[in-house]
């Protein structure tokens, strides 16, 4: 019989390829802070700016988008991550839906980042 | 490396930033980086590798040991050693005991707990498991209240995905071990956040706390050995089993290890969570986490442990973040809220606003509490209302002294904190309302007088807003308000777009 | 039993380890000041009075609930403890009206004897009162919630005494309030009517619903015949109201005292429990025959029969259909009694004076009225409102000769007296019962079986040859028990006799307030009252209910025999089912 760790590992392995399926190892990932807090912020409205252009914008595709819990940062909420493949994660604060669509268009399409929507 | 990984992924991603430089996570590792609603994201970030360590490599005891030996205690407030919790609970003797998550989460302005079961509900199962193995139980409950929507969808799709993939249930992960976890609704009442309320509101009983001892170790929920932690307690948990007892502990000070996490809200440039080591200082966590004070202004006082603290003043700005300190200085930990005060806000009043609230919390059982908050509010209100009597400060200090020593529960004891921690900080404040009746930070209504000074042109807006037709003046002519018409409402203040209004608090002749 | 050593004021003492540090303080003679406490109750450790410090303990702990140990340091009477006490009894007085001149329960409130105890002179504290608010919807029992410190002994005994939880907390910090469920009237609410909760309450929160003004105007009434009848546990338990030691039979007191007040006859409910055993034991040897279900249970307990018709449906049937011995003799007053005098029944006006606040409940019953429509008990009185009235009319209870009651529905026998002993009932019935059945005499009449103190008794008796299987209860909690028994074996018992009070009638929730020494339903102040009962049953020669002669002269010239045509009419009832707020309906259909 197998231990449980061993049994864990398979489960590690299962969630791996789970996670790749969804694509989550995709050269570019979105996060949108989807806790309470960030809904009441708006955060709800800049997750379906993010879907709608993932679904429907060919040049989108394979990027992986995420909901994520809320990370503390109450006073700039919504918050978003775009995880770029070599780069270091630059993390937007007080998002709007506008901001959404500029940040899709400049940054993940573009590669520039808008600094000074970035927290700082 | 691997224990790196385990706990540091968040500062690879957050830790440029001023807000995350002095943060330590342990209990918030995966909140803001793993999508809380997808197992597989848990499970890919190491998660679950606690509980099958704990199933495969060590007995109940050890587990028992490890978290004693780690020095983690109950992030609820009280601070017990949450290890010799779990020591007594697994030393009696029943044909069935329980494991109960405390998620009611009731201070105003802390949502650390909701923040936990939203971001990363797994990790409060899975310390749920370990804590059932090492007690000997196989059925948990999750006390959470109902205000909580996303939290609870959250936290039942979790427990239904750790059923399916065998972290709950029968024979978790092929072991001789079973467990799994209910969830209970709380229906907003703050008392039922006290262990033994909260346990008889699980059981269908109206939540009133009960006298200790019997303890929920000895006698808890259903009359069994109950081991009941917070949702943060919990969220330890795998990190302690996971990393181990040398680097848990070698985070944090003496008697309190590792870390704590803090609702920052009030006069802060930064508001919002903050996980930071214990020993930290006040001044570090408002000032390098939290970038001090906003628009320039002076700061007055710290309030910690939400409605059940303390206010501490500048002079105790140096005073470390950990159980024994904060108890010195004359406030709490709390569950961990921190409420910083400017110099705009009056301390009286704040007295005030804390005492209303567990006045309005206290379920009604003991007496102390459930007449005496009620008496010290009376007077608090007297007194903001300029209607204080000499006597009044120290009624307030013998009725709060009463209500700490003889009530019931946690919260009677610790009612009248913020009261008591103001006038012994503050008491300048309190006499200057009662005696002068003057409120420095011009914040209590009725001590509050408008007067128009030179900048008024006359445009008779102030007149107009007025509801008691105390305002007089010619259009474009100076106006001037009659004080003995006043009723000091402040719509005039509002109106007026030439900053053309004073609003003063001086000292008045007595009487 | 192991023992600790503990220093209870500078004192050492060996206590059992298992004893709190209240228990330990009463054994050594140090009584501390309580109030939610009741040793018969869980634990509530509410009202923080009991307080004591412990050395090293950084508050002070309720010595009702903290457990003896090993070389813990009590202090019990120190300045700090002494001036926090009055410091809290004083936020309980804050909070209540200063009426104590007014109240009825002046001179007999624990409130005012703590107050008085603890020594509070000076009040520093006083801001607004909880908001007024008088429950009188029940006949029975007032709920005045201004005068209510909320200790729970209340909630407590309505819950674990007699399983009813008719009422409960409700509301948070200072709008708590003892209220029936969703907030509802007494009158529409579970409640029994018991008054278990009247008789512990401390302060006049819960009173009776009082009448001693309409009697008093009754008795000033020409044109009314004012005819009085008294309960058997009355008389055992109205000298405690005087300041007479439990125990006593004052009965020729009371009559005396009643016709000085005013009255015309004064008739005896032993009376008519006499009458009811007769209907009583004829049934039982009725349905025994086959003609009825099985087991019979008693019904002349009124909160019992309130229970049944909203708990124990299923058992209607099973219940007595005789009325109460209260509403028999009412109803042979107004019917025999009147014809003998000439009188139409609505001259006569009854007042019964009980030791029970439901029969005031029972008394407007409508299915008890008497055929024009009229109530057959015109009053109800409790034994603490007739005690009053005899003191406010200035009668010298205590030096009054005393009279006999009168014929010829005064005379009773040993087995009506013990009626108001839990057990005493089914006793009655049984030496009637048996001799009836056998048609010999029964050799020792002392069913020792049913009598004490227990909750549940169980006993047998051989009637020709059959073992009759007999179960008392006293307690609506005790009660609840017997019938969950009954339902894994609906064949265990033959006959079962249900009082509602713990105790029986003796313990009713009309009787004397015992005070702080005697606490309420103390079982040595219950066993006072039932001793004083078995010895008068003991002293009276005729001790069987059918060997009455009153009883066999109204049969002759009135029933003809038992369970007739006119006994039906006049001495048995019915019962229904009934639906309170919180008693569902099974099916919507009915519930429109």
């Amino acid at each position: 019989m197998s231990s449980p760790l061993a049994v864990l590992e398979a489960k590690k392995q299962q969630a791996k390829k789970n996670l790749e399926e969804i694509g989550y190892f995709s050269d570019v990932k979105i996060y949108v802070g989807m806790a309470t807090c960030e809904i009441a912020a708006g955060s709800n409205h800049v997750m379906e700016v993010f879907q709608n252009a993932v679904k429907e914008d060919k040049s989108l595709k394979g990027v992986y988008l995420s909901q994520k819990g809320c990370a503390g940062r109450c006073n700039l909420e919504p918050t978003v991550e775009i995880y770029q493949k070599g780069k270091d994660p630059v993390k937007y604060v007080k998002v709007t839906a506008e901001n959404a669509k500029i940040i899709i268009e400049k940054h993940i399409k573009k590669g520039e980042v808008i600094k000074e929507w970035v927290g700082k | 490396m691997e224990k790196q990984m385990f706990t540091d992924r968040f500062a690879s991603v957050f830790g440029t930033e001023s807000f995350f430089k002095k943060q330590k996570r342990i209990a918030l590792k995966n909140c803001g980086l793993i999508d809380p609603e997808n197992i597989n994201d848990y499970i890919y970030a190491d998660g679950y590798k606690a509980l099958g360590t704990v199933l495969t490599k060590m007995t109940p005891k050890d587990v028992v040991e490890t978290v004693k030996a780690s020095g983690l205690r109950g992030r609820g407030g009280a601070g017990f050693p949450t290890g010799r919790k779990w020591e007594l609970t697994a030393q009696q003797e029943s044909d069935e005991k329980f494991v109960v998550c405390n998620a009611d989460e009731g201070d105003p302005g802390a949502f650390m707990d909701r923040s936990v079961v939203e971001g990363d509900p797994h990790t409060v199962i899975e310390g749920m498991a370990i804590g059932g193995y090492a007690i000997g139980s196989s059925k948990g409950v999750v006390y959470i209240r109902a205000e909580y929507p996303l939290a609870i969808k959250r936290l039942i799709k979790a427990i239904d995905d750790a059923r399916k993939e065998n972290f709950l249930g029968k024979n978790i992960l092929g072991s001789n071990f079973s467990f799994d976890i209910e969830i209970r609704y709380g229906a907003g009442a703050f008392v039922c956040g006290e262990e033994t309320a909260l346990i008889r509101s699980i059981e269908g009983l109206r939540g009133m706390p009960k006298s200790r001892p019997p303890f929920p170790a000895a006698k808890g929920l259903f009359g069994k050995p109950t081991l009941v932690n917070n949702v943060e307690t919990w969220a330890n948990i795998s990190s302690i089993i996971v990393n181990g007892v040398d680097w848990f502990s070698s985070i944090g000070i003496d008697k309190s290890k590792g870390t704590k996490v803090f609702a920052l809200a009030g006069k802060i440039v930064n508001t919002g969570l903050a996980e930071v080591p214990m020993g930290m200082t006040l001044r570090e966590i408002i000032y390098d986490v939290g970038g001090g004070i906003p628009n320039g202004k002076k700061f007055k006082a710290v309030q910690t442990g939400g409605p059940s603290g303390g206010c501490l003043t500048d002079k105790m700005l140096d005073t470390k973040i950990d159980y024994e300190s904060l108890m010195q200085a004359g406030s709490i930990m709390g569950s961990g809220g921190m409420i910083v005060i400017d110099e705009d806000s009056c301390m009286v009043n704040i007295a005030k606003f804390f005492l209303q609230f567990t006045q309005d919390e206290s379920c009604g059982k003991c007496i102390p509490c459930r007449e005496g908050t009620k008496r010290m509010l009376e007077i608090l209100t007297r007194i903001t209302d300029g209607e204080g009597k000499p006597g009044d400060i120290e009624k307030l200090e013998e009725l709060g002294n009463v209500i700490k020593k003889a009530s019931l529960c946690g919260l009677g004891q610790s009612a009248p904190n913020p009261v008591l921690s103001t006038i012994k900080n503050f008491r300048e404040e309190y006499e200057e309302h009662v005696y002068q009746k003057k409120c420095r930070a011009v914040v209590c209504e009725k001590l509050i007088t408008y007067t128009i000074n030179d900048k008024c042109i006359g445009c008779s807006a102030c007149r107009r807003a007025c509801p008691v037709v105390a305002i007089k003046g010619a259009p474009k002519e100076a106006h001037s308000i009659q004080q003995e018409l006043c009723i000091k409402c402040g719509k005039c203040f509002r109106s007026c777009k030439f900053h053309a209004i004073d609003k003063t608090s001086e000292a008045k002749e007595q009487k | 039993m192991s023992t600790v050593k503990i220093f209870i004021n500078n004192k050492e003492y060996n206590v059992d380890s298992t004893y709190t540090i209240m228990k330990a303080c009463d054994e050594i003679g140090i009584k501390i000041p309580r109030l939610c406490y009741h040793p018969k109750l869980s634990i509530s450790s509410g009202c923080r009075i009991c307080i004591v410090e412990v050395e090293g303990m950084r508050n002070f702990v309720a010595s009702c609930s903290y457990p003896v140990s090993e070389g813990m340091k009590v202090h019990t009477n120190t300045d700090a403890i002494r001036q926090a006490r009055k410091d809290i009894l004083e936020l309980i007085l804050d909070n209540h009206p200063k009426d104590c001149n007014t109240c009825v329960r002046d001179e007999v409130c624990e409130l005012q004897q703590l107050a008085s105890s603890i020594g509070l002179r000076e009040r520093k504290f006083e801001g607004v009162l909880r908001t007024p608010f008088v429950d009188a919807s029940s006949p029975s029992i007032v709920n005045n919630h201004d005068k209510c410190i909320l200790c729970g002994r209340c909630v407590r005994v309505c819950a674990q005494i007699q399983n009813v939880s008719a009422i409960d907390y409700a509301n948070r910090g200072f709008n708590t309030v003892v209220v029936p469920a969703y907030n509802n009237p007494i009158a529409e609410s579970v409640c029994t009517l018991c008054g278990q909760c009247v008789n512990i309450c401390p302060t006049a929160a819960l009173t009776e619903q009082n009448y001693t003004k309409d009697v008093f105007s009754l008795l000033n009434d020409k044109t009314k015949v004012k005819v009085a009848q008294i309960a058997p546990s009355v008389r055992v338990a109205i000298g405690e109201a005087f300041g007479i030691k439990p125990g006593n039979n004052m009965a020729r007191e009371i009559v005396h005292a009643l016709k000085l007040l005013g009255f015309d006859y004064v008739f005896d409910a032993q009376f008519s429990a006499d009458l009811t055993i007769m209907e009583e034991a004829s049934e039982l040897l009725e349905r025994l025959n086959g003609h009825g279900k099985l087991p019979m249970i008693t019904s002349c307990s009124s909160g019992w029969m309130k229970a049944l018709e909203q708990f124990y449906p299923e058992l209607i049937e099973n219940v007595s259909t005789c009325k109460s011995p209260m509403s028999m003799l009412s109803s042979v007053v107004k019917s025999y009694f009147a014809d003998k005098i000439g009188k139409k029944p609505t001259e006569i006006a009854n007042v019964a004076i009980m030791c029970c606040v439901a029969k005031k409940y029972e008394a407007k019953r409508p299915e008890l009225a008497m055929e024009d429509g009229n109530p057959a008990t015109d009053y109800v009185l409790t034994t603490r409102e007739l005690a009053w009235m005899i003191k406010s009319a200035g009668i010298d209870f205590k030096n009054l000769k005393g009279m006999d009651f009168d014929a010829p529905l005064g005379f009773s026998t040993g087995a009506a007296t013990i009626f108001g002993v839990s057990g005493g009932v089914m006793e009655a019935a049984v030496r009637t019962a048996y001799e009836l059945a056998t048609k010999s005499k029964m050799e020792n009449i002392d069913v020792i079986a049913v009598r004490g103190n227990e909750g549940i008794k169980e006993g047998a008796i051989n009637i020709n040859g059959t073992e009759i299987r007999v179960a008392v209860a006293n307690g609506l909690g005790n009660a609840s028990k017997l019938f969950e028994e009954l339902k894994k074996d609906p064949n265990k018992y033959h006959f079962i006799e249900v009082m509602a009070c713990p105790g029986g009638c003796i313990g009713g929730g009309g009787q004397p307030y015992a005070g702080i020494q005697d606490l309420p339903f103390d079982p040595k102040l219950v066993n006072e009252r039932a001793k004083a009962l078995y010895s008068s049953d003991e002293k009276n020669t005729i001790r069987r209910s059918h060997e009455n002669p009153s009883i066999i002269q109204l049969y002759k010239e009135f029933f003809g025999k038992p369970l007739s045509e006119k006994s039906h009419k006049y001495l048995h009832t019915h019962y229904k089912q009934k639906f309170p707020k919180g008693i569902l309906r099974k099916s919507g259909k009915e519930a429109k």
